[in-house]
């Protein structure tokens, strides 16, 4: 019975991919009519699907972290200091 | 001859100001895609060391801004190809480690119910904090593999290109990736 639902609306493995894929690239227009029945049926990957987003966007938002500003003059200074000596 | 001097001149002036200008911001963008401090400060010094090389060739027709990233994007990817020369390698164990041999999740794997919060997570430090080390204890090449997504907006492809990746493999990469950071995510902040 597992076997015959996953050939036909995939494996949790299989859905999760899909999912993963479906970020950057169109699925076609199966894998997008299996994936939907999956998920359906799935409620871990449902799950999964929701988390993943905002996983992916928690990753988007990780460049504002914060950076000591001392480091940065120390780097301004060095930089500078580089170029002027290449002049 | 004069010309050139002028020139010259000139090119030296904006560009210690864009050194003050936009060092802070190409640093913060180096440290977050190679999470080297050491390394983030090597790549912007090239930086404006290549900028400086190259400012005739600046024509105005983007923003500095945009021109230094650029720079520094490209000097981001060669670090990391620098890196890949090892074809990236997919362990069959980390698989089997979420899902049985039909594919389905494991009983322990099983993606739990997050609060409903969810939204205002992403507002919160401290779980930015906890997103961050998950993704600091992924392999190495897989990090990288999830952070070059969003190094250009140019599409994966692309980037398989540059590092010598075949694309399904690539994906492979990224799918277990965020399975262990989804695991990370939760076990590190929904259960503490």
């Amino acid at each position: 019975m597992k076997k015959l639902m996953h050939l036909l609306f995939l494996s949790c493995f299989k859905a999760t991919e899909l999912i993963e894929r479906k970020f950057h690239f169109k699925l076609s227009a199966k894998e997008s009519l299996q994936l939907k029945l999956h998920k359906m049926m799935c409620k871990a990957c449902t799950k999964y699907e929701k988390q993943s987003i905002l996983i992916e966007k928690g990753i988007s938002n990780i460049e504002n972290i914060d950076i000591e500003e001392h480091d940065v003059e120390m780097l301004k200074l060095k930089i500078s200091t580089k170029l002027e000596s290449q002049k | 001859m004069y010309f050139w001097v002028f020139n010259t001149k000139m090119g030296n002036n904006d560009l210690t100001n864009w050194v003050n200008e936009f060092t802070g911001g190409l640093y913060k963008w180096a440290y977050y895609k190679t999470s080297s401090a050491e390394t983030a400060e090597d790549l912007v010094q090239e930086t404006f060391l290549v900028a400086a090389e190259k400012f005739s060739s600046f024509k105005g027709d983007s923003s500095p801004k945009t021109w230094l990233f650029a720079i520094l994007n490209h000097k981001i990817i060669d670090y990391y190809r620098k890196k890949v020369k090892m074809p990236v390698g997919i362990e069959s164990g980390v698989i089997s480690n979420y899902f049985d041999e039909h594919g389905s999740w494991q009983k322990e794997k099983r993606p739990n119910d997050w609060q409903d919060e969810e939204n205002h997570l992403l507002d919160n430090n401290e779980f930015q904090k906890v997103l961050q080390k998950c993704l600091d204890a992924l392999p190495e090449q897989w990090n990288m593999c999830v952070k070059l997504k969003y190094l250009t907006k140019k599409n994966s492809d692309d980037i398989c290109q540059k590092l010598g990746i075949a694309p399904t493999n690539y994906w492979q990469i990224v799918h277990r990736a965020k399975l262990q950071l989804r695991n990370c995510v939760e076990n590190k902040w929904f259960k503490n």
